[in-house]
């Protein structure tokens, strides 16, 4: 079934015509069936080419690896938000994912205007903050630039009604993080990070940080950087204890795929180069109950 | 809700954060002082103000959000023609504020959330002035948020450069503001 997909991939390519030079990417996620399989991207809305040209590398990478939606990690539009920006910083580059029916679920960051809740294809519903489902994984989008009472009181609400599902937290801001520009947001983990641990947050995605990190599971709870999808601060990655892998020598996004109790994942470069790939078990899921 | 920030509380000092080690200055849950009441029902009256103005909705027509913005702007503008700083931050829920917001930046993780979160600086507020599109919002400490007055959800606190800033998150207005609130 691979061998066959990269063929296709590879044929689809050579016939397209527009990346040639650029190398087919490895897949390194199983393709398991009724798998759950998303991409991730964060601080992607510059507009600028090299946002395209990811979102290029997403589209060719879809075709081997066909992820039904893509989590936004906020930062999905720099700068002016008129009309005319939002398509140049969205619509178009992601035109052919969104054509295909690839969703987007985005989670808004500093650079954000609240006001993007109310773009359709951004699937927030007019909400800052909001869950959703697919298959049995369970995915909590938060404002982390505005977490404020109600927010939190409402996030342990839905993950203590999510029951046994994988539960996965995503927004802008890293609680752990190696970057040399902003570093971990300790005191949003002072707040956050007991109610992942009580109701069984297994995996969390942030941005902000111009680079891809994976930390060491922290608690058990496995913590992904991705905020160099568009735009990237190159060597900024000043690898700590902390660091399982890292990359930031260009631009990436995520794809991830949950099967039953793994989660793979494979973190791909602007390039094409994978920069790191791996799967997370989780243990015995434990259901815990609002208080 | 009550319960619900109770059990905040809890957490931030339960897992040895930024409360730890001593009672907060602050106590969170305390029961609301005179001068943040008047705010809480200087908002409430903004918000009637605003009730007869349409709400925003989703939409895949992105000047349709843009349009509603700058026309709700605007309305609200009309409203309150002759709205000055100081309207809803009386002088005496400014003091209030401005105690908690310093009790608060004692602890150094709040100030590094401040840092962290691009702060703005230099920049000319007005009341019934547009909050810059182009500007990130500085992150709000929810420690901060924790020990204030609860907006409703198209209210919010806002954070630029030394002010502190009460903002009409859906037509991007600053509806007033505390001038060198933060250190």
């Amino acid at each position: 079934m691979h061998s066959l997909r990269r063929l296709i991939f590879t044929l689809g390519v050579l016939l397209g015509g527009q990346t040639l030079s650029l190398p087919a990417q490895e897949l390194a996620l199983p393709l398991k069936s009724g798998s759950v399989r998303f991409a991730a991207i964060g601080d992607m809305g510059t507009g600028e080419p090299a946002q395209y040209e990811v979102a290029q590398r997403m589209l060719q990478f879809h075709q081997m690896f066909p992820f039904t939606f893509v989590i936004m990690l906020g930062d999905n539009i720099y700068g002016a938000k008129s009309p005319d920006q939002l398509q140049k910083k969205f619509d178009i580059p992601y035109k052919s994912l969104l054509d295909g029916g690839v969703q987007f679920y985005a989670a808004l960051g500093n650079h954000d205007d609240t006001n993007e809740r109310f773009y359709k294809l951004l699937n927030m519903n007019g909400e800052r903050y909001y869950s959703f489902k697919k298959g049995n994984v369970h995915f909590f989008a938060l404002d982390s630039t505005y977490l404020d009472p109600q927010q939190f009181a409402w996030l342990e609400k839905e993950l203590a009604a999510a029951g046994t599902d994988w539960k996965i937290c995503y927004f802008h801001h890293p609680l752990y993080s190696s970057g040399a520009f902003h570093g971990s947001s300790t005191e949003l983990r002072t707040v956050l990070e007991p109610l992942f641990l009580k109701y069984g947050v297994q995996v969390v995605f942030a941005g902000h940080e111009h680079v891809y990190e994976r930390i060491k599971p922290q608690k058990g709870i496995y913590y992904f950087t991705e905020g160099a999808s568009g735009e990237l601060r190159a060597g900024n990655l000043r690898k700590t204890d902390l660091t399982a892998a890292g990359y930031d020598k260009d631009r990436s996004f995520l794809t991830v795929e949950v099967s039953g109790d793994d989660l793979y994942f494979q973190a791909i470069s602007r390039t094409g180069v994978t920069v790191d790939s791996g799967v997370i078990h989780r243990p015995a899921a434990v259901q815990v109950s609002a208080p | 809700m009550l319960s619900r920030i109770a059990l905040l509380v809890t957490v931030l000092v339960g897992a040895g954060g930024i409360a730890a080690g001593s009672p907060p200055q602050t106590p969170p849950v305390a029961a609301e002082p005179q001068a943040f009441r008047e705010f809480t029902e200087r908002v409430r009256a903004y918000l009637n103000l605003r009730k007869k103005l349409p709400k925003e909705r989703t939409t895949k027509r992105t000047e349709e959000i843009a349009d509603r913005r700058l026309a709700l702007a605007q309305a609200i503008r009309e409203l309150r023609t002759g709205a000055k700083q100081g309207d809803i931050f009386t002088a005496s829920a400014s003091e209030e504020f401005l105690r908690v917001i310093r009790n608060t930046l004692q602890k150094n993780a709040v100030r590094r959330t401040i840092r962290q979160g691009e702060p703005v600086a230099n920049l000319h507020l007005t009341v019934n002035g547009a909050y810059p599109e182009h500007l990130p919002l500085t992150t709000v400490p929810p420690t901060l948020l924790i020990r204030l007055p609860q907006l409703p959800e198209r209210i919010a606190y806002r954070i630029v450069g030394h002010d502190f800033v009460l903002e009409d998150t859906e037509a991007r207005l600053v509806i007033d503001f505390i001038p060198g609130a933060l250190p």
